[in-house]
């Protein structure tokens, strides 16, 4: 008989996959060894190239690529429609994405579709003991942590915070890349894309040193991106700061932005509320900066410095060294 | 224009909660209520696209009937018309259940070009119900957008993706997902708030005025469950209060920066 799969979505970016699909290709190793499945990634796209190879390091013992010229850049209706068939006819037991914009767009409709239960922004994964697969959602900002199961229909469906596992490299056996020609025949995407603007930011759930700035800082944001640059450390915002456009979505930090895995993280002029908390749960140490001595921030911090910030950092950028 | 409904969820004020470690459930008593942040910004949207296309602005929610003082500060802020989907068989609904609900509501309600959520709730979170509607309503769906141009029949979104933004196109109706912070949702009306108190009457919908089957609904109509809830954030700081002059405060930061290399 054939073993039991567990898909992972390999999402591309276009021309590389996205860390946070490699790092769930290594838990979803981990629990296939557990429980006697088989891990598979699923790309989508016009041409593999050697990405399926990068899967096979980092997990993946087979991948499944779904070729068509359609499916060269995301459309949540033609992704929903390739993926609907092949998951209909393999049936996998599992599928998980990346919470990234595109994994949760794409979830949402094609759980939908399949009539099949999705778990959203996952921060643990396990099987429990009657082999359903365990998903740990942090609820009400960050006091609990709910583990939810879908009890009815597979395949089993969650999308996984990108930063909460870390990706491996695992030496493989003999991997394979299965292409799959779809000759869809036409779009049926009724969304057109008119334009697009993106840059690059190296992730943040990687950087070793951040320092943060939160509302309370508005004013000197300048001042604290010089100084992240100074120290060698890079620069997160709090919400409100990405909200207000003054900084890109790509530096927020906390429930809808990223969770940092930083040795060291310095924070100014940020309240530390729910949704920002679970941002620096998994960080090593944690200093704040905050004006009111009251602030829930000093609750989740290492070191508590009551402080107005703008007096703080003009030494700090003295003593780094900036002229 | 036609209607626009903006579904909008009642979440309690994340602040107030707290979790009971005994009992592992969360305690409630005593919690405030507010209408979902990004629900506001979407109602804030949509009374902005009603006053350039006209159409009427219809707030759709599914919950207990305490929901109700909620929706009409909605009504006060300038919408024409709130519907409270409401029956014991809807409790305990998953994001599936939730959005077969509203979408046997939303086919009810009918004749309308845009359907609005939150990007996500702030209690649950999940940002699931947009696509799922949108699924089950089989419309064309945007999530995640910041900037809204309805011209003629023809829809123009700016929508955050990883890094940036794109801007889509599409016919309508359409379902969109508004991302929290946008704009600044306006005070309710003081007048129109006492008439929205004393005069306005919620339309109430049960399961039985809408053409879903009871089992589609509520915990039987849900795929998922959970399992159990357990404490989370354990992690214990160890809150060192560094006192002093700001220099002496600075002095100590740029000791531990240097540890850190
Ligand atoms: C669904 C949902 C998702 C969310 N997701 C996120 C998220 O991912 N990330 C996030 O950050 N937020 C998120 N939020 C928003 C969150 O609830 C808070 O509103 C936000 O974190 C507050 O940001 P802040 O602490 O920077 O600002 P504020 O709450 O305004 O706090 C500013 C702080 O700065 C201090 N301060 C002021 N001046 C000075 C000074 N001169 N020196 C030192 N300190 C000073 C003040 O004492 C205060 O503590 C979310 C909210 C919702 C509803
Ligand atoms: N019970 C509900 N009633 C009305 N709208 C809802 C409900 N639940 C979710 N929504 C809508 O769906 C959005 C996303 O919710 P969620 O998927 O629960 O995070 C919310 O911002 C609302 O617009």
């Amino acid at each position: 008989m054939n073993r039991k799969e567990i898909w992972v979505y390999l999402e591309r970016n276009p021309e590389e996959i996205e860390d946070v699909s490699l790092e769930i290709l290594g838990r979803a190793k981990e629990l296939g060894k557990k429980s006697d499945m088989s891990v598979v990634g699923v790309m989508l796209g016009k041409e593999p190239g050697n990405l399926g190879d990068i899967a096979l390091k980092h997990g993946a013992d087979k991948v499944i690529f779904l070729k068509d010229s359609l499916l060269e850049s995301y459309s949540t209706e033609d992704y929903t429609k390739a993926l609907f068939e092949i998951i209909n006819k393999r049936m996998p037991e599992i599928f998980l994405l990346g919470a990234t914009y595109q994994g949760r767009d794409l979830a949402g409709r094609l759980s939908a579709r399949l009539r099949t239960g999705l778990t959203a922004n996952v921060v643990s994964l396990d099987i429990d003991t009657d082999g359903y697969l365990l998903s740990g959602v942090p609820g009400y900002g960050s006091k609990v942590l709910a583990e939810i199961i879908c009890v009815r229909n597979k395949p089993q469906m969650s999308t996984v915070r990108p930063g909460i596992f870390s990706k491996k490299l695992i030496p493989i056996k003999a991997g394979i890349v299965e292409v799959l020609d779809l000759d869809l025949q036409g779009s049926v995407s009724r969304v057109r894309v008119v334009s697009r603007k993106v840059e690059k930011h190296p992730d943040l759930s990687r950087a070793e040193k951040v320092i943060i700035a939160g509302n309370g800082v508005e004013g000197n944001l300048d001042m604290v991106a010089k100084m992240a640059d100074i120290f060698g450390a890079r620069l997160g915002v709090s919400r409100p700061i990405a909200d207000k456009g003054k900084a890109s979505r790509e530096l927020q930090v906390g429930s809808t932005g990223y969770s940092l895995n930083a040795k060291l993280v310095l924070i100014f002029g940020v309240s530390g509320a729910e949704h920002f908390l679970p941002g620096i749960a998994n960080c090593q140490t944690v200093i704040s900066i905050n004006m009111d001595r009251e602030s829930d921030i000093f609750e989740y911090s290492d070191y508590c410095v009551v402080a107005d910030a703008s007096k703080i950092i003009p030494i700090l950028l003295r003593e780094g060294g900036d002229r | 224009m036609r209607n626009i409904i903006v579904c909008t969820k009642i979440v309690p004020k994340a602040e107030d909660m707290n979790f009971d470690p005994e009992t592992k459930t969360m305690k409630r008593s005593g919690v405030e209520n507010q209408i979902n942040e990004a629900d506001k910004n979407a109602i804030e949207l949509s009374l902005k696209i009603k006053e350039k296309n006209g159409g009427r602005v219809v707030l759709l929610s599914m919950g207990p009937p305490f929901f109700e003082q909620y929706l009409k500060i909605g009504i006060a802020m300038g919408a024409d018309d709130a519907i409270l989907l409401s029956d014991r068989l809807f409790a305990g609904a998953d994001t599936f259940a939730t959005s077969a609900t509203l979408a046997a509501a939303i086919r009810k309600i009918g004749d309308y070009d845009l359907v609005l959520c939150g990007e996500e709730t702030s209690d649950g979170g999940t940002g699931q119900v947009p696509s799922q509607l949108a699924e089950l309503l089989d419309l064309p769906q945007m999530l995640f957008v910041s900037e809204v141009d309805v011209d003629g029949n023809n829809l123009k979104a700016k929508r955050t993706i990883k890094g940036g933004y794109e801007i889509v196109e599409s016919g309508m109706p359409a379902i969109l997902s508004i991302e929290l912070g946008i704009n600044q949702p306006r005070f309710p009306d003081f007048k129109r708030k006492r008439w929205a108190d004393k005069e306005f009457s919620l339309t109430i919908w049960s399961a039985s005025s809408l053409e879903i089957k009871p089992e589609l609904t509520g915990t039987s109509g849900s795929y998922t469950i959970v399992k159990r809830l357990t404490e989370y954030f354990t992690h214990q700081r160890q809150r060192i209060s560094v006192e002093g002059t700001a220099e002496q405060q600075a002095n100590k930061i740029m000791e531990i920066l240097r540890e850190y290399g």
